[in-house]
């Protein structure tokens, strides 16, 4: 048994918590999520690179709570998600173990300033290459983005994946949802595709974590990723913050500053 | 395309914006008639869904105007109004969406000129760009 | 199904001259849900009222778009009207037609069809109204008056009278303002101080009255009917409790020759003063800056020597927190100074001097006790200069306005200076004489042709000195231009009235606008005069515009009248147009998800948390709710919310979704 299985054994035997949610074989060589309620089921728990899912996403449905105090293997971009919840109110603290595992063995993390010192040793930046795609893109021209855009949002298939997959898309009720008035078209046609698309961006804008689930789960491989990566930039760039960092409110873009940029205001 | 006459839809605030255009025309000051006003409250309570909708429906350009910083009716609206702005047009232009179609401005409820000034540029600029096919075409339109 | 009636005003012509009405009432009358379209000369008289009314009944209107002026002008008016005929205000909306319209564009098609088009946005939207009842929310009947010159004391004076308590606000250590400074009053020539002083005894007196001299605003929260006010009471450096006003420290002041703010520094003060012998409060404070004390660590004879052992070195500025119910902001002007007028050699030659300061050259309690004595050397001036409209009416200073009251202190000057000089010449260089007001123009006459004050038409060019005489240069337009040059003894500039400084952080702090030049903005320039767009916030006095005396005090008086009103009422009604946060029929009970992140984007707090529990008192789910006291109905939160469960009423979802596609949608119909 690892150190990770060892714990996940140890907190289900202990009654600690009652689920421990964490990553098991999948098939086609993935990682798939594994939900352990039993002490003898830990010793199936794996951690490798194949273990990208955030499982903060489960904390979120209410058949998930309803299982008990859970503990939840992090990822990085996992941690950032639970302060990212707990400044939305989503996560109360102490309400679940966060299981970080390392070279010395598993953090176990429950209160926010655990979670918060954690997340602050870690490395939260966009990566070189994550930037050099960006770069990339926005040295394409303005017409080239407009086509390579219509094109991906073309395949959109308003399946709604992406949504179910976002640890953060939590609403019960989505703006797509709404249809008094009608916000955004029901069909997937051009117009729909490009309105839920933006939609969904602007209300991750300042909130999502860069996990990358939604672009992992778009049953038509539609770069996702690139969207919420991009006004992570923005965000950092003009407002200097960053999501996930704390588990206070302090949302980029329910607060402000007097001297914020203007300059393309007349 | 030299007739064409843009539509133009201005986002405005009550307090600030929305008085200013009241004094252009109480200064009886001239402007293009291609753009119209809708009423909200604060700059705040502009929804960017708001703007989608505006170019779905057939708008060539957008004018969002509000309080100068520091002068807003309800202390902070604008201020919150800035940063979402800020980040939606970064993603639009990211899209490859024409961010030039939409001006955003600060305009007094002392400054009547400006107001027929930004209108009469935003209008000018619009008309050159010409309609806004690449968007209305999402819908089919039929323009262009 | 919606019966939406459309009213056209021709506003005599100043709608109909551009636009065509007829055309626009026929093209409203085709807009799905219109059942009625009518166009009539004055919409907003008692007989275009009347036909509004009557439509409601007879044709059992659900709405009513009344396509007129703007609605910042007649929305009560039309909605009030909505009210008499039965039919819910909030189901009325205005199309501006006016303003926005037929102002702006010329005559012809595009500017009809622009005025269809605003109409046909309002008759969508109007059919997404909903009906509204009032908000009421209790007032705390205590006013703020903000500046102490004679508007604040006047309208003190009057809510205090009125049987409400009044918290006073005054920046300088006393009361008394402006006026406090002059000498004689136009256009009967009483004492300034003899007729100002009972008032600032009375405020200090009035039991209804709290007086904070030396005080300044620090912020201010909340709303009509419920604001709460922090003032920062600066450091006195005495307690004024135990401070008799003897005076005995400010005779031993070894620090005196600080110059006089009072005097507009003609004259000198000590370190620890007061501005003016009748100042009220008759307490002195320390002037920190010049206070050798302060400076040097050394002195402390005030301390020695005050039989009450008064001052107070280590006193620190004290923050007092007030809730009130209504502000009136009466922080009066300034004038023009120093530098702003370097061809007239202001600044440069003691002798060229702006009209405060020759107010207290000719004031009794002045530097010179009454005496008409020349700045530099004390000498009688022979003869005077006043040039007035130094700075105002003039683009190129950038003060196109008017002071307005330059021309009648200036006749009253060249008149005092008659008075204590009998051979003196005074000449008046003027652009023109303004002279409305009751007894005024009599008055200037007086000066002119009985008092022997030499009227110039025209303007000065230069100010320089020459063999010991101020030479002034400058062109007599009523004959032909002619070069005109006069050797003076003084100069008096009529400098331009501005607006306070710190005017516009005050505003900022209180969120009332205000106009390029600083001055607080009015909410109507002729209908609500001393309002301000800020509701419970009023205007009093030259804050506002330059003014003299009597106007004022009318205009406080005005002011003092409105909050009277105000707190007439043990609640106040407010429109409905706020936030609401939605709720359903359990299990959903709110699309509401708790995440609050409009908590921090309210800037009135109105946000609260409220915690839905199931009969055994079970927490289900923790959602956002708007106290409805609170909310401005600004609608940051609705735009953030991603569920759309905070709606704004008045300025809905539907409703504005709907302005939007009517507006671009012309469709074939109405064309």
């Amino acid at each position: 048994m690892n150190a990770l299985q060892e714990k996940a054994r140890e907190l289900l035997a202990t009654k600690t918590v009652r689920v421990v949610i964490g990553y098991g074989p999948g098939s086609g060589g993935q990682a798939r999520a594994l939900f352990v309620r039993e002490a003898a089921q830990a010793r199936e728990l794996i951690f490798d690179e194949t273990c990208l899912q955030n499982l903060a996403v489960y904390l979120m449905k209410p058949d998930v709570r309803q299982l008990g105090k859970a503990a939840l293997v992090a990822r990085p971009a996992t941690l950032r998600t639970l302060l990212q919840l707990a400044a939305e109110n989503q996560l109360e603290e102490n309400s679940l173990l966060a299981l970080v595992p390392g070279a010395d063995g598993v953090l176990s993390l429950s209160t926010f300033s655990a979670l918060e010192a954690q997340v602050a040793s870690q490395d939260n930046e966009l990566s070189v290459a994550e930037k050099s795609e960006l770069e990339k893109f926005a040295a394409m021209g303005l017409d080239a983005r407009r086509e390579f855009w219509q094109e991906q949002f073309s395949r959109c298939l308003k399946c709604y994946a992406c949504r179910a997959a976002c640890p953060l898309c939590y609403c019960t009720r989505c703006t797509v949802e709404c249809n008094q008035p009608q916000w955004i078209p029901v069909p997937a046609h051009d117009l729909g595709n490009l309105e839920w698309n933006v939609m969904r961006a602007m209300h991750l804008a300042g909130r999502c974590t860069n996990c990358g689930d939604c672009s992992r789960a778009c049953p038509v491989g539609i770069p996702l990723y690139l969207l919420n990566q991009k006004l992570i930039l923005d965000v950092s760039a003009n407002f200097n913050s960053r999501s996930g960092m704390t588990a206070k409110a302090d949302h980029s873009l329910s607060t402000f500053k007097p001297d914020d940029p203007e300059d393309f205001i007349k | 395309m030299p007739d064409f006459q843009p539509k133009i839809v201005a986002f405005v605030c009550n307090w600030c914006t929305y008085a200013g255009a009241d004094l252009t025309g109480t200064s009886r000051m001239k402007y293009s008639p291609q753009v119209s006003i809708i009423r909200f409250p604060c700059t705040g309570r502009i929804d960017f869904m708001l703007l989608l909708k505006a170019f779905a429906s057939g708008a060539d350009g957008i004018i969002v105007s509000g309080c100068h910083p520091n002068d807003c009716h309800y202390s902070s609206g604008n201020f919150h109004a800035r940063r979402r702005w800020i980040i939606f047009r970064g993603l639009l232009d990211f899209l490859g969406i024409d961010v030039s179609r939409v001006q955003f401005s600060w305009v007094s409820a002392a400054e009547g000129a400006k107001w027929a000034q930004l209108v009469n540029e935003t209008s000018e600029r619009i008309r050159e760009l010409g309609p806004f096919t690449g968007y209305q075409r999402l819908r089919g339109l039929g323009v262009g | 199904m919606a019966r939406i009636g459309v009213f056209i005003c021709h506003c005599g012509e100043n709608i109909s001259a551009t636009v065509d009405v007829k055309k626009v009432a026929a093209a409203a009358a085709r807009i799905p849900g219109v059942a009625h379209s009518v166009e009539y000369k004055y919409m907003c008289s008692d007989p275009g009222q009347q036909l509004v009314k009557n439509a409601i009944r007879e044709k059992n209107l659900t709405g009513v778009v009344v396509a007129a002026c703007s609605p910042r002008m007649h929305e009560p008016t039309f909605r009030r009207a909505c009210a008499e005929a039965g039919l819910n205000p909030f189901l009325c909306e205005m199309a501006n037609i006016r303003e926005h319209c037929s102002w702006v564009h010329e005559k012809g098609d595009a500017t009809t069809e622009k005025a269809v088009d605003i109409v046909r946005t309002l008759v969508a939207k109007v059919k997404k109204n909903k009906a509204l009842q009032p908000i009421q929310v209790p007032v705390t009947k205590v006013a703020l008056v903000i500046g102490g010159g004679i508007a604040g004391i006047q309208s003190s004076l009057d809510i205090a009278n009125a049987g409400h308590r009044v918290i006073l606000v005054e920046r300088e250590p006393s009361i008394g303002g402006h006026m406090s400074q002059l000498s004689e009053t136009f256009p009967t020539l009483d004492c300034s101080q003899c007729i100002l002083t009972p008032r600032m005894v009375e405020v200090a007196q009035h039991p209804n009255i709290t007086l904070y001299s030396y005080a300044e605003l620090e912020s201010l929260d909340g709303f009509i009917g419920n604001f709460k006010a922090r003032i920062r009471k600066k450091a006195r450096s005495l307690d004024e409790t135990l401070c008799t006003g003897c005076g005995l420290c400010m005779q031993k002041c070894p620090t005196r020759r600080i110059p006089s703010e009072f005097d507009a520094g003609l004259g000198l003060r000590p370190a620890i003063y007061v501005p003016f012998p009748q100042a009220v409060p008759n307490k002195p404070v320390i002037d920190r800056e010049h206070c050798t004390y302060y400076r040097t660590g050394k002195c402390r004879l005030c301390e020695k020597i005050c039989p009450t052992q008064a001052i107070r070195f280590d006193q620190p500025d004290e923050i007092v927190e007030v809730d009130v119910g209504a502000i009136v902001l009466a922080t009066g002007f300034d004038i023009k100074h120093s530098d702003f007028f370097p061809e007239y050699g202001y600044g440069r030659y003691p002798d060229v001097i702006d009209g405060l300061q020759f107010e207290r050259l000719a004031s009794a309690s002045g530097p010179t006790l009454g005496e008409m004595r020349r700045p530099s050397d004390g000498k009688v001036p022979e003869t005077v200069v006043f040039i007035a409209c130094a700075g105002s009416r003039d683009p190129a200073k950038g003060i196109e306005y008017c002071s307005k009251i330059c021309c009648m202190y200036t006749a009253k000057h060249a008149m005092l200076y008659r008075h204590k000089v009998h051979g003196g010449k005074p000449y008046v260089f003027y652009m023109d004489v303004r002279a409305g007001g009751k007894m005024y123009e009599e008055f200037v006459r007086r000066a002119m042709e009985e008092e022997g004050v030499q009227y110039v038409r025209g303007r000065v060019s230069r100010v320089f000195e020459r063999n010991g005489k101020l030479v002034v240069k400058g062109a007599d337009t009523l004959l032909g231009a002619r070069p005109i040059e006069i050797e003076a003894d003084l100069v008096v500039l009529a400098t331009a009235a501005v607006a306070q400084p710190g005017a516009e952080e005050l505003a900022q702090k209180l969120h009332v606008s205000y106009d390029t030049h600083q001055f607080f903005a009015e909410a109507h320039p002729k209908l609500r005069p001393v309002e301000t767009n800020t509701a419970g916030i009023f205007l009093a006095g030259a804050c506002q515009a330059p003014k003299d005396i009597p106007e004022s005090v009318a205009q406080a008086s005005g002011a003092a009248a409105k909050v009277a009103a105000l707190f007439s009422q043990a609640e106040l009604v407010r429109d409905p147009l706020i936030a609401v946060v939605d709720r359903q029929a359990p299990p959903v009970y709110s699309s509401c998800v708790g995440c609050f992140l409009c908590q921090s984007a309210c800037p009135y707090q109105a946000i609260e948390k409220e915690e839905i529990r199931g009969r055994d008192g079970q927490l289900i789910k923790t959602v956002a709710k708007v106290n409805p006291g609170l909310c401005q109905g600004c609608g940051t939160c609705v735009a953030f919310c991603r569920t759309k469960s905070i709606d704004i009423q008045g300025f809905s979802h539907e409703q504005v979704h709907a302005e939007v596609l009517a507006l671009l949608n012309r469709g074939e119909r109405d064309a």
